[in-house]
């Protein structure tokens, strides 16, 4: 019985240390990517009388890539590969500048800025486009923006370049339309008559991160 | 509007637009020039603007207490605090901002946390230490221009203001804000006046300079502009503002100074001229020439800016046009307003324009303290400090600590402050003023190198 009980103790014991060691080693599968300053970007839409864009230059939050994660161009990645990334991401609304002061106030109170002060992006799943060895790598990723309160799915091609041995860069483009996100576009009735805004905006930007030290 | 551009600023191409059907029309006469007026609020959109912005004013002398009355009729801003040692102006200064806490010492007003901003308009040979001191405590600030009576004063001031970089640093010269003088800006830089030739300024009144006091001590710290000792002159109190605005429009400052003054008619002990006239040498030949008096009132204030194809005349936030019979047609005045100026007989027949406009309808009053030069460069300051301090807020909240980045990030946000002077023009101004005012004094011509004006 003595040496039965020492079996069953001896596996409880690696059962926990096995417990315990796989996330630690799992953790060290995942390299964090931390935001940093030099991050940008653009709103751009159109009105009846002109085109407009804000700008911003902050870009919070984080991303953790798994360790094999391909980022190198010179290597040819897997087609299609479903790959494993945690991001998410967020934006002041107020940061978001114009160039002029009452167009911002417009676009804070469409925005409704004093209630939801972010933009925010969560990235629920990442795969690789096809690759050529030697091309820029690009990604399809699936995610979740949420603007003013309003959660909705999003489907965005993004490229990762480095832009140093341990910093790198995110860029990307998406299409937005802003009654998806229950904002009203701004339809301002000034001097000679109404100027309608566009419900289509472009969001483009360059996300700058850096390894956590 | 393309992006970017101020409200008011000039669209060249609006202006170049334009048929030729009155050319002779536009030969003849003064054409007004003013800027697209800028949108009071929008009918139909939500608006959330940003919050009021806690401001303080340091020293409530004349010009003090007209500073607290504009700040107090400006949307964005919150007068926390007036300050002033001597209780009767600091009584003076409460009425001027009746929802302003009264404080005598500005020490108080530096270490209130809330308050973000400090306006300092104390007498200019009281500005060094406050605005350093309020630099120190993290308020963006104000300071009226000159910012100092003594260059190495003002160099101070303006090299504290430069390492302050997280905090907005306003010089007092306000035409830089105005949007009447950024559109003539565009209008002169886009050639319309031809090759400026000379430029002529004036600010002629009639009035002492000097205030009562019930004591010697007070009545010396009162006026403190009649001692040489103290006072930066006419030249640097007042002319510092159209000599900015000519170094601004020259794109240069000053390469000499030559200058004239007495004592012609307040013979009142003060040692400080009431009539001056200074002749400044810019490059290229052109000279402007001011004149300020205490002594006659005649003809009040005004610009012109002399150029090969016409001059522009400006009078407070108007200003008008006078073409050569032989000046290239520009398209735009063909639509614009036209009025007959005949200026030497005294009849004006410009309507709403200035005081010698006499004839013609009276221009809708605007409420008191709202509209004008200060109050617009005001406006720009609370806009300023108030971008300055959430972008500072954002960044450190989600980068933290990184001084280099953070530099960098103020400076891609320099495209969406409001126009205003900061403290290098501040200083380049300052310096212009205060050697005019040696060479008033000692009534002879001074040379003004470069490096004169590099802060080092």
């Amino acid at each position: 019985m003595k040496s039965k009980n020492t079996w069953i103790q001896k596996s409880l014991l690696a059962l926990i240390a096995l417990m315990i060691a796989v996330p630690a080693l799992r953790a060290e599968e995942w390299v964090r990517y931390q935001a940093r300053p030099g991050s940008k970007i653009k709103i751009e839409g159109t009105s009846t009388i002109h085109d407009w864009a804000v700008e911003g230059g902050i870009i919070s939050g984080a991303m953790e890539l798994e360790s094999n994660f391909p980022l190198d161009p010179a290597v040819k990645a897997p087609d299609s590969a479903k790959l494993n990334a945690r991001v998410q991401v967020s934006i002041p609304v107020r940061s978001l500048k114009s160039g002029k002061t009452l167009m911002d106030d417009v676009m804070r109170g469409a925005m409704n800025e004093e209630k939801f002060k972010l933009i925010q992006y969560k990235l629920d799943s990442i795969s690789m486009k096809p690759h050529k060895a030697g091309e820029a790598l690009e990604y399809e990723a699936d995610g979740v923006i949420t603007v003013s309160g309003v959660s909705k799915p999003n489907k965005m091609s993004v490229k990762i370049e480095k832009i140093s041995g341990t910093s790198l860069k995110v860029i990307g483009e998406t299409p937005l339309k802003m009654s998806d996100f229950g904002i009203e576009p701004p339809a301002p009735s000034i001097g000679l008559g109404l100027i309608k805004t566009s419900d289509d905006v472009k969001v483009t930007f360059e996300w700058v991160t850096a390894q956590r030290k | 509007m393309m992006k970017n551009e101020p409200v008011s600023e000039l669209n060249r191409r609006s202006f170049l637009k334009g048929g030729s059907i009155s050319t002779l029309m536009s030969l003849i006469g003064a054409v007004e020039l003013k800027p697209e007026p800028a949108a009071q609020g929008i009918a139909g959109v939500k608006i959330q603007a940003g919050p009021k912005v806690n401001c303080a004013v340091i020293g409530l002398g004349t010009r003090g207490r007209e500073i607290a009355q504009t700040l107090s009729v400006l949307p964005d801003a919150n007068v926390s605090a007036v300050c002033d040692p001597y209780p009767s102006s600091l009584r003076r200064g409460a009425k001027a901002a009746p929802t302003a806490a009264s404080i005598k010492d500005y020490k108080q007003i530096l270490a209130d946390k809330a308050i973000k901003a400090v306006v300092i308009a104390t007498p200019s040979h009281e500005h060094r230490q406050i605005v350093i001191e309020a630099l120190d405590a993290g308020k963006h600030v104000y300071c009226e221009a000159p910012l100092a009576h003594t260059i190495e004063d003002a160099r101070a001031i303006a090299l504290a203001a430069r390492k302050a970089h997280r905090q907005v640093f306003q010089a007092g010269l306000q035409t830089r804000s105005e949007s009447q003088r950024h559109f003539l800006l565009s209008f002169i830089r886009a050639g319309a006046i031809g090759r400026p030739v000379m430029v002529k300024t004036q600010w002629h009144k009639k009035q002492s300079w000097r205030f009562a006091s019930p004591n010697t001590e007070r009545e010396k710290a009162l006026n403190w502009r009649l001692s040489q000792e103290t006072s930066p002159g006419l030249i640097g109190e007042i002319g510092i503002h159209q000599v900015d605005a000519t170094s601004w429009y020259l794109n240069s400052n000053p390469v000499a100074v030559t200058g004239f003054g007495a004592v012609n008619f307040w013979n009142d002990g003060r040692d400080v001229p009431d009539t001056v006239q200074a002749v400044f040498e810019y490059p290229n030949n052109v000279n402007l020439i001011a004149d300020c008096t205490l002594a006659n009132s005649f003809d009040s204030m005004m610009d012109v800016l002399y150029g090969t194809d016409s001059a522009v005349m400006i009078r407070e936030e108007k200003a008008w046009m006078f073409k050569e019979v032989d000046a290239p047609l520009l398209g735009w005045e063909v639509y614009a307003a036209k009025q007959a100026f005949y200026r030497e007989t005294g009849i004006a027949l410009v309507a709403n324009a200035t005081k010698l406009s006499a004839q013609g309808t009276a221009e809708k009053e605007a409420p008191a303290y709202t509209n004008t030069t200060l109050s617009t460069a005001l406006e720009s300051f609370l806009i300023n400090s108030r971008l300055t301090g959430t972008a500072v807020e954002d960044f450190l909240t989600n980068y933290g600590e990184d001084e280099e980045g953070l530099k960098e990030y103020l400076a891609d946000m320099e495209k969406n402050r409001q126009p205003a002077a900061g403290y290098q023009e501040g200083y380049e101004a300052t310096v212009s003023v205060l050697k005019a005012n040696e060479a008033i004094l000692g009534k002879k011509r001074i040379v003004l190198d470069k490096e004169l004006y590099q802060l080092g």
